[in-house]
């Protein structure tokens, strides 16, 4: 609770946009975010729960103007950066 | 443990971390309306501890109990809320 993230019933953010139609992800790198992230997920480098968290510790100013997997890349940078998970990879 | 039909309410709560009660249903009166079982416990998961698990309730309120003359008099939220952040109610 009392994250950015926690908006609900709260007024001023308009409606919400329907988009007939809408692809699964609007540009490439999207759907690269969703592959590596679903990757790390199944590979136990964190669980799903650490991820929300990760999104949810976002710096407020950020996450309002970031779109759904503009956040979910910072997450992910995050957890990789938090967990050294690049250092396996350099060794 | 509750069951299906008592009247619970949400604990006055404010955890630094990650939770699955929404700020807006903090001490709000609901009805359990389904016991879902024992699942993995999202809060304690987030902090790294990966086999906490707890009972989970399907827990119905109405909407003039959360947002009081401003809501649908005819509608209600549904929230998957776990057993901790449940107190009985009458």
């Amino acid at each position: 609770m009392s994250r950015i993230h926690d908006i609900g019933g709260m007024h001023g953010f308009g409606p919400l946009a329907i988009e007939p139609g809408e692809p699964p992800f609007h540009h490439e790198w999207e759907a690269r975010v969703f592959a590596i992230n679903r990757f790390l997920l199944r590979a136990g480098a964190y669980n799903l729960d650490e991820f929300r968290d990760a999104l949810e510790r976002m710096p407020p100013e950020e996450y309002l103007g970031a779109s759904y997997y503009e956040r979910w890349l910072h997450a992910l940078e995050s957890l990789v950066e938090e967990r050294k998970l690049l250092d396996v990879l350099r060794r | 443990m509750f069951s299906v039909g008592d009247r619970v309410r949400t604990r006055l709560r404010n955890p630094a971390g990650h939770t699955r009660l929404p700020r807006y249903l903090v001490g709000r009166s609901g009805r359990i309306d389904t016991v879902l079982g024992t699942l993995p416990f999202s809060d304690r998961r987030a902090a790294g501890v990966r086999s906490a698990k707890e009972t989970a309730y399907t827990v119905r309120f109405a909407a003039e109990d959360v947002f009081g003359g401003d809501a649908d008099p005819r509608g209600s939220i549904c929230a998957d809320l776990f057993e901790s952040y449940l107190e009985a109610s009458e």
